[in-house]
């Protein structure tokens, strides 16, 4: 996940007959391992022609799961960017007692498993669950809604804005907030039109991960959706399940749409990041 | 006033960066807070910012007390070293930037963008981002920015540390300019005394959180009143004399002794001359002239306009030097003198006079004595002497681990020091002894700390013995702390012999000179000793060159020194040995340097030595120096 560009380096030359040997090393071992699936996804996806494969996408179900994917993405990289932006702004500027604590706590959902988060989740949210229990008397139910699944998603991607801005800040010298104050710029005036600006990129480049993460959020969303076709089925979920019940080409038309969404983000970064190695 | 700060202090921790500053600064005036890294000049500034809260003073901009008001409102202007452009804006909104937070109307704010960017001279470059100026370029944009708003008081954090030397003097130039055309008050913070010369109206002189000595450029470099103002403006020779019937005695030169330095037969006194003021020439001097002596050409070197000379002469009676600072094992007196760089320098040997001094006076040693303050107490013998002999002014500290206990103690403490008749302030703290001698030590500049122990050493082994507190001093003596500490017990109470240890590894430098002053200062007689392992066979070149400088330094101070070497299976018991064989009333020691070899130092030379003899033991703090 660190798209921050590498210090240049001064790179070996290229020399055919040494180079040959160990690129067709490596070429041998990615093929099975990351080539051949990206293609077989591809080949599944148009088996049965380009109709079969635009029947496949325009399904309801199909139609559903993919745009609430999408929505779920977006809302989740909307909401963790202003909530990580503001961990990362308060865990840099300010010290105080716990503060490694709430560090190592807010970094956590990437070492978790998810599907642990899933069922933590269910365990606080769940109509039998720590606080679901008390919400369930008044129709109130987070869990198998698209609450739940925004909730999941929030957890689990939360790390990655405050790994791209906290950073940033860090390495941003102080002098620059201290000269807006004395110039009388107050802690707000200061965020915005100082810190934020600067972090512009950081900004971006978690926004486009955050997105990228939900959109192929499977093990939490699993657990706290339900399932539940045509109200919390995300993409991902609709494959597994037009999977299981063996409706291969089906599954294989939305995976391809999702790898094909996944390209272009990443497409994105690489050209964001390599455009500012350059500048 | 502008600008008036009443007893500025900080503390970073356990150290004082900013002790007890208080200054006046008048409208219109430009001042520069001098000193080397690390003396509280930033800090000092960056309080008057707001950017760092004093922990004690006031603070007062244009007569409003503004100690506890946050940056935005003390209206202060500040540059930082590092110019801190906001990247993302162009130069214009950079300098717009303080007065959109005011809400100026954008013709008001173009007027006085413009009017600004030709001030500094960077009209028409208004719509450049940061990455296309130069440094100095960027710095004048700073400069700009922190006018916009017309603000009370400038403040520049060493501007012009990041620049060129070219570029850094057409910057003081303009700020000059600047500032005297718009008469904005302003406090420049630089290490650079050049810088400080050509910008202040006045300059203050920082060391270690104290504001030494503050004054007009000329009136500092001419008539400094401490030695460290003297050597820190400009070169200069500092050497340390004795007055007698009310003159200043430097061996054979007599000087009448000016209004304002104190009178005190036996006193010290000290002298400053400047490069320029020293004269040389192939034939003797005049009857009438101030003549130093005959000195041979050690060292020339060619500075453009003139050459410097250094010259070594043979070295005056009864005198030390202190600037500059003589090399280990310079035995000379070291005078530096400019003469025309055209002129060449045929002879090897020239005479030395003077056309100018000035006397300082030293500052009085100030001697910290711990007192455990259990029961009754009763001040040192060779406390006593040690005060008189040093001129020294004395500080008697008081622990206690509670504070009802404290009470008590200054009673105890006070009956014990009216008893021994003697002078001096009582200071009490409350907390853990090492903690707080520590603290005692951070806050003001002891030269020397005395700590009385009553305890008998457990025979030799050292295993039980000293108390925990010189175990725990030892310990600490490494990195930060650099007070002499002077273990006594016993009534030993006046110093006539000795004995200086360097044993095996890197010899230590620090003791002899330490020592040496001290020796010097006692009329005392001093024996360098070397504890070789008897495997050695051959002294060392190394341990022998040493030995060999270090008495050529001791001699050249006029302190009768003799050199002995002894063969013993360890350091601990050839010093042992010597000091028992020679009857000497002081041990001196240096501590065992950065890395400590145990924790709890068994095997450290210092602590068996001090753990096995009953004299007054001196240990001096290693210096990385």
């Amino acid at each position: 996940m660190n798209f921050q560009p590498a210090a240049p380096r001064a790179r070996p030359r290229y020399r055919p007959m040494r180079t040959f040997v160990p690129v067709s090393t490596l070429l041998l071992v990615l093929l099975p391992l990351l080539l051949l699936p990206l293609a077989a996804v591809f080949v599944f996806a148009f088996r049965g022609g380009l109709a079969a494969f635009w029947a496949a996408l325009t399904a309801p179900d199909a139609q559903f799961a993919l745009r609430f994917s999408l929505l779920i993405a977006m809302v989740t990289a909307v909401i963790n960017a202003v909530l990580g932006t503001y961990t990362a702004y308060i865990l840099s500027k300010y010290r105080f007692p716990g503060e490694q604590a709430v560090g190592i706590v807010v970094n956590l959902p990437v070492a978790i498993p998810t599907v642990v988060v899933g069922t933590s989740l269910l365990l606080l949210w769940g109509p039998i669950g720590l606080l679901g229990r008390w919400l369930d008397p008044f129709g109130l139910q987070p869990m198998f809604s698209p609450i739940g699944v925004l909730l999941a998603h929030l957890f689990v991607t939360f790390p990655y804005m405050l790994g791209t801005i906290k950073p940033l800040l860090d390495e941003l010298e102080t002098t620059y907030e201290e000269a807006a104050y004395t110039i009388g710029a107050t802690r707000w005036q200061t965020f915005r039109y100082i810190l934020l600006p600067a972090l512009r990129g950081g900004l971006f480049t978690g926004a486009l991960l955050t997105f990228a993460h939900s959109l192929g959020e499977f093990g939490a969303t699993v657990l706290v959706s339900g399932n539940l076709r045509l109200r919390t089925q995300t993409a991902p979920l609709y494959i597994f399940s037009q999977f299981e019940a063996g409706n291969l080409a089906t599954a294989n038309a939305i995976a391809a749409v999702l790898a094909v969404v996944s390209f272009l983000i990443f497409f994105f970064l690489l050209r964001y990041t390599n455009g500012r190695k350059g500048s | 006033m502008s600008i008036i700060l009443e007893r500025l202090t900080k503390w970073f921790g356990r150290q004082l960066v900013v002790d007890r500053v208080s200054l006046e600064v008048s409208d219109g005036e430009l001042f520069v807070l001098l000193g080397s890294s690390g003396s509280g000049k930033s800090t000092i500034l960056r309080q008057i910012a707001g950017l760092s809260q004093p922990d004690d003073g006031r603070i007062l901009l244009h007569g409003r007390d503004v100690t506890h008001l946050p940056p935005q409102q003390r209206g202060a202007g500040f540059v930082f070293q590092n110019y801190s452009i906001f990247r993302h804006m162009n130069v214009a909104d950079n300098i717009e930037f303080g007065l959109k937070i005011r809400r100026f109307p954008p013709a008001a704010r173009a007027r006085k963008r413009d009017e600004l960017l030709d001030l500094v001279g960077l009209a028409g470059l208004g719509e450049r981002f940061a990455g296309q100026l130069s440094g100095g370029q960027q710095q004048r944009v700073a400069l700009a920015r922190a006018l916009a708003y017309e603000p009370a008081v400038l403040l520049l954090d060493e501007p012009f540390g990041a620049l060129d030397v070219k570029i850094r003097a057409q910057l003081r130039r303009t700020l000059k300019q600047i500032q005297r055309q718009l008469k904005v008050t302003t406090i420049l913070v630089t290490h650079d005394q050049e810088e400080a010369f050509e910008l202040g109206d006045r300059i203050g002189v920082l060391e270690r959180g104290q504001l030494l000595e503050v004054g007009p450029p000329e009136i500092l470099y001419a008539r400094p009143r401490t030695s460290y103002v003297a050597t820190f403006l400009g070169a200069g020779m500092v050497l340390v004399g004795r007055q007698e019937n009310g003159r200043a005695l430097f061996g054979d030169l007599d000087l009448p002794l000016p209004d304002g330095v104190l009178r005190e037969d036996g006193g010290r006194v000290q002298i400053l001359f400047r490069p320029e003021q020293v004269v040389v020439g192939e034939d003797q001097p005049p009857e009438n002239a101030i003549t130093i002596g005959r000195g041979e050409v050690v060292d020339q070197a060619f500075t453009g306009a003139s050459r410097r000379l250094r010259l070594r002469l043979p070295p005056l009676q009864r005198v030390r030097q202190i600037a500059p600072i003589p090399p280990f094992g310079e035995g000379g007196l070291l005078v530096d003198a400019l003469i025309p760089a055209g002129l060449p320098v045929t002879t090897r040997s020239l005479w030395v006079s003077l056309t100018g001094w000035h006397l300082l006076q030293p500052p009085a040693f100030q001697l910290l004595v711990y007192a455990a303050a259990d029961g009754r107490f009763a001040l040192p013998p060779l406390a006593g002497f040690l005060a008189e002999r040093l001129q020294a002014s004395l500080t008697v500290l008081g622990v206690k681990r509670d504070s009802a206990a404290i009470e008590a103690a200054r009673r105890a403490l006070e009956e014990g020091l009216a008893a021994s008749g003697a002078r001096a302030e009582l200071r009490m703290r409350q907390g853990e002894p090492l903690d707080q001698i520590q603290a005692e030590l951070a806050g003001t500049l002891y030269d020397l700390l005395l700590l009385p122990v009553d305890a008998e050493p457990a025979g030799g082994s050292g295993k039980n013995w000293p108390g925990s507190l010189v175990g725990s001093i030892l310990e600490n003596m490494n990195g930060r702390w650099t007070t002499p500490v002077l273990i006594t017990r016993g009534q030993i109470g006046s110093i006539k012999r000795i004995l200086i240890c360097t044993a095996g590894g890197e010899p230590g430098k620090s003791d002899v000179r330490v020592g040496g002053r001290l020796a010097w200062r006692f009329g005392a007689a001093v024996t360098l000793l070397y504890v070789a392992a008897p495997a050695d066979g051959e002294l060392s070149p190394t341990a022998r060159v040493h030995l060999e400088r270090a008495a050529r330094m001791l001699r050249g101070l006029d302190i009768p020194c003799e050199v002995a070497v002894r063969s013993a299976p360890s350091p601990r018991e050839g010093i042992i040995h010597a000091a028992a064989a020679g009857d000497y009333d002081l041990i001196v020691l240096g501590s065992h340097g950065p890395q400590f070899r145990s924790i709890f130092g068994w095997d450290d030379i210092t602590y068996q030595v001090v753990s096995s003899v009953t004299r007054p033991v001196l240990i001096v703090p290693f210096d990385p120096i």
